[in-house]
């Protein structure tokens, strides 16, 4: 397909350089900073507030905390990664259960390319711009990048993305110092925040009754699991837990 | 000394490599894949019962951190925050808010 056929392109990437391949507009960049005020980047605030304190609940240094915010940037993994080293999980095991909970990104990252993405463009700014996709940029993503002209929406996005690591930063440290110093009741609240927002994400993404067989069935073998193996029990339970509710879901048909 | 090094060097291996090779599929695959393939359809299927059983596994046993609450009051949190999120017209900030206010009244009660 080529611009002639996709009119949107033609028109929304208009702003080609001296040749006639379409670019993206940068200008766009320093505004997406602003995106990061908004309600899903309070809740993303708060659940990092909880990464650093449950790192500090695990006995990490706070320079870990930082470098896996940083370099992995999604928080199940993050979670799973810290809680699996502290468990003394096998390192295939580990790696298993990050690559798992990363297979969600996936999805999220064909979801925001496919709507950010200018035909025939530099292909580079795409695999900088998967780095930053998980969760929040792709919700955010969804409620605010329409009102853009197609060349403008990965620039925002990008800057976007930057803002919030390094907002993300400061609130993982900001967790891991609060947790030492506040009373054991709040540090609690504070170490809740991530499974609370994890677990209510769950039903915030349900889509078809099979997403709500995979939250019951992982949540149900979860106890089943981790009696019988330790060292698996999150990718047993997600494996097990979650074939079973896509059997179930084609079964019971495609319904919401 | 080698042991601190090593545990950067295991999250880069073990943590950022596994999900960026997810998000690098993602871009390659974002012009051809449908995003209701069967194929996908299974892998979040998976990957939702995974972060689930994570859930419920720091509910079950927890942290030091979280030592201060009971099962019962990590349980009723988590169902709280679930309600108030469905109450509230799916709103996720109401919905983590109520889950944190509830384990922080479920302690003091005790």
């Amino acid at each position: 397909m080529d611009a002639k056929q996709d009119p949107r392109a033609a028109t929304d990437a208009g702003t080609a350089g001296r040749d006639d391949r379409p670019a993206y507009d940068w200008s766009a960049f320093p505004r997406g900073a602003l995106g990061a005020v908004s309600v899903p980047g309070l809740v993303m605030s708060a659940s990092f507030v909880g990464f650093g304190a449950l790192m500090r609940g695990f006995d990490f240094e706070l320079g870990v905390g930082l470098f896996m915010t940083a370099t992995i940037w999604a928080l199940p993994g993050q979670v799973v990664m810290a809680s699996m080293v502290v468990q003394g999980a096998s390192l295939v095991a580990v790696a298993a259960a990050v690559t798992l909970t990363a297979v969600r990104l996936l999805p999220m990252v064909v979801l925001v390319l496919s709507e950010i993405r200018v035909p025939r463009a530099a292909r580079w700014p795409l695999y900088v711009m998967a780095y930053f996709i998980a969760v929040t940029i792709w919700m955010i993503s969804n409620q605010q990048v329409h009102a853009l002209p197609r060349s403008k929406r990965l620039p925002w996005l990008l800057g976007l993305g930057c803002t919030l690591m390094t907002w993300m930063l400061v609130m993982t440290a900001t967790g891991f110092l609060l947790a030492k110093a506040l009373p054991p009741v709040l540090a609690a609240c504070l170490v809740f925040f991530t499974p609370a927002f994890f677990c209510v994400s769950l039903f915030d993404a349900i889509r078809e009754r099979m997403d709500l067989f995979s939250i019951v069935a992982g949540a149900g073998l979860a106890p089943v699991a981790l009696w019988i193996a330790p060292e698996f029990d999150l990718l047993l339970a997600g494996l097990i837990g979650g074939t079973a509710a896509w059997i179930a879901g084609r079964i019971g048909g495609r319904r919401t | 000394m080698t042991g601190e090094l090593g545990l950067y060097a295991l999250i880069l291996l073990l943590g950022t490599l596994p999900t960026y090779v997810w998000r690098f599929v993602g871009v390659l695959v974002a012009q051809r894949l449908d995003p209701d393939s069967e194929v996908l359809r299974w892998v979040r299927a998976v990957a939702s019962a995974l972060v689930s059983a994570l859930v419920a596994r720091i509910a079950l046993v927890p942290p030091d951190l979280l030592n201060s609450t009971t099962l019962v009051d990590r349980w009723v949190a988590l169902l709280a925050g679930v309600a108030a999120y469905y109450a509230a017209r799916r709103n996720i900030g109401i919905g983590v808010a109520a889950s944190v206010a509830t384990l922080f009244a479920a302690q003091l009660l005790v």
